[in-house]
């Protein structure tokens, strides 16, 4: 039974991990149809700013954990203002293709650089919580609680926030028909930086949770943004709950295949998964279907 | 016409890529007045609006709202107090009716504004109150329709501009939406309306110009455009 326990808390953790991961990926591709593939060097600037801010610095934590958020963020608005806007000046062909291939560009720039500042011996963040709480034959360690508390936190902020809000309405509308949106009198331009915002903000929470779980590296978040893709691809490119279910379903899964299989059989699960689905369901399991009548 | 004009347009150029669609178009409104411009399919009407609004790019000439030259920026339409109902009515299909209707008065930072605004449309559409919280892409094509002109009422704006309001619509519903139409004329607002039939409209129009190839080729009061069998044999089949 506590093998059972065990490995749904680390299902559940990594789910939530997964889930944090690919709520800005899947925020970019709904508003934008785009995909930022700077999305994992993001993660890995949050995980490296909060360890520099209260290491280097002698910052308190919190203001550590803040630095990664913010540094997210600012990444996430320059990728923007330097990059994709200027593609998207260039005209509407092609477009995808472009950004896809210039946030490649920041991706590996991004990486190289933290490859210079930090060097590439693994560094250990020192925002970590230990101990552990028991509740009957479950024993959950307090840095797992928080990793799923947050998770769940920066989802129901940014559901909230989407459905609720005139900025959430705005990119809702952007996302479904940006001529439309413009003609009721939104600024795009400002929804596409406020998206690339957010979506920075959210991956630079996730690279300080995810590197309190394992070592700093340069290449902290290449593992993350490719699971966080295969959820959104699983889920359907641009579905914000499809993503944040599909990623603690696949987690769960991906525990139990490496308990009962072996570790090296987790990444294989997922990627039959996606293609399983890419033949069931090409948009995805929960994918925007359109209901349209005639 | 004796009232300054609200909206003029000046030898206005625009197209497609390599194709140029409105070649020297020239109009003006009066506030308050309903003007309607007709012509065959095909032959620049809705890229007037959508050039007026900015969707598409001024290649040449002049846009004056209120005796002022405007720019061709698309979100500043709204502000400048433009409504511009498109043809395929541009809405928002994964939103719901009650949020598409929201999306109009994105601008207006007054929720008693909107709220009053929102008891107009509904008064006006009674059937998008009962479908408020159905989403749009499951609405028939008159009822689409109908979120369009009520998402333009909703914006407040001085100047409506509705492209074919009845095209590919059932006769009733054509009906319901022309009743519409002639309520927010006789409550003052100015209306730029395009139309491809000229009989639709005539009862409740000012004036009219008929848009053949890019340019007008007439403009006049719609009773002297239906008795002319000449220009509706020329230009519109008829």
């Amino acid at each position: 039974m506590n093998t059972f326990y065990s490995v749904l808390i680390s299902g559940l953790t990594v789910g939530a991990l997964y889930a944090i991961a690919s709520i800005g990926l899947s925020l970019v591709w709904g508003a934008l149809g785009v995909l930022n593939m700077a999305h994992g060097a993001l993660l890995t600037l949050g995980g490296y700013v909060a360890y520099a801010a209260i290491t280097g610095l002698g910052l308190p934590t919190g203001i550590g954990v803040l630095a990664a958020v913010l540094a997210g963020a600012v990444a996430g608005g320059l990728i923007y203002l330097l990059v994709v806007r200027n593609v998207l000046r260039q005209g509407m062909a092609d477009f995808e293709a472009n950004v896809m291939i210039a946030t490649v560009g920041i991706a590996i720039a991004l990486e190289n650089g933290i490859l210079l500042v930090f060097g590439g011996q693994p560094l250990k963040q020192p925002v970590t919580v230990d101990g552990s709480m028991t509740l009957g034959p479950l024993v959950l360690p307090w840095q797992s609680l928080i990793i799923m508390v947050a998770a769940v936190a920066a989802m129901a902020v940014i559901a909230t926030a989407l459905a609720r809000t005139r900025m959430g309405r705005a990119i809702r509308a952007t996302a479904q028909n940006r001529d439309a949106a413009r003609l009721m009198g939104v600024a795009v331009d400002r929804v596409y930086l406020s998206v690339l915002m957010i979506s920075g903000a959210v991956a630079g929470g996730c690279g300080l949770l995810l590197s309190s779980m394992v070592q700093l590296s340069p290449s902290l978040g290449n593992d993350p943004m490719l699971k966080a893709f295969i959820m959104c691809v699983v889920a359907g490119l641009g579905t914000l709950p499809g993503a944040v279910l599909v990623s603690f379903g696949l987690a769960l899964l991906e525990a139990w295949v490496q308990y009962a299989f072996g570790a090296r059989w987790g990444f294989p699960m997922l990627l039959c998964a996606v293609v399983v689905v890419l033949i069931w369901r090409p948009g995805g399991l929960m994918g925007r279907v359109q209901v349209r009548r005639m | 016409m004796t009232a300054p004009p609200v909206l003029e347009l000046r030898g206005l150029r625009s197209g497609y890529d390599g194709i140029e669609v409105l070649r020297g178009v020239s109009l003006s409104i009066a506030a308050g007045e309903t003007v309607t411009v007709v012509g065959p399919n095909g032959h620049g009407k809705s890229t007037m609006l959508r050039t007026i609004s900015g969707l598409v790019p001024l290649r040449q000439g002049e846009i004056r709202l209120d005796g002022k030259p405007i720019g061709p920026h698309v979100h500043l339409t709204a502000a400048r107090g433009i409504a511009h109902v498109p043809q395929g009515d541009l809405l928002f299909p994964g939103m719901t009716v009650h949020e598409n209707l929201l999306m109009g008065a994105y601008l207006c930072p007054d929720s008693a504004e909107i709220a009053r605004r929102l008891d107009e449309v509904h008064s006006l559409l009674p059937k998008l109150a009962d479908r408020r919280s159905q989403l749009v892409s499951t609405l028939s094509g008159g009822e689409r329709r109908m979120v369009g002109i009520g998402r333009g009422l909703m914006m407040g704006a001085r100047i409506l501009m509705i492209d074919e309001p009845s095209l590919g619509l059932a006769p009733l519903v054509i009906e319901q939406i022309y009743e519409v139409i002639i309520r927010m004329g006789q409550s003052g607002r100015t209306i730029l309306l395009v139309e491809e039939n000229p009989a639709r409209v005539a009862d409740f129009t000012d004036r009219m110009y008929l848009l053949d190839n890019g340019e007008f080729v007439w403009s006049g009061a719609p009773t002297e455009l239906l008795a002319s069998d000449e220009l509706i044999t020329a230009y519109l089949g008829g």
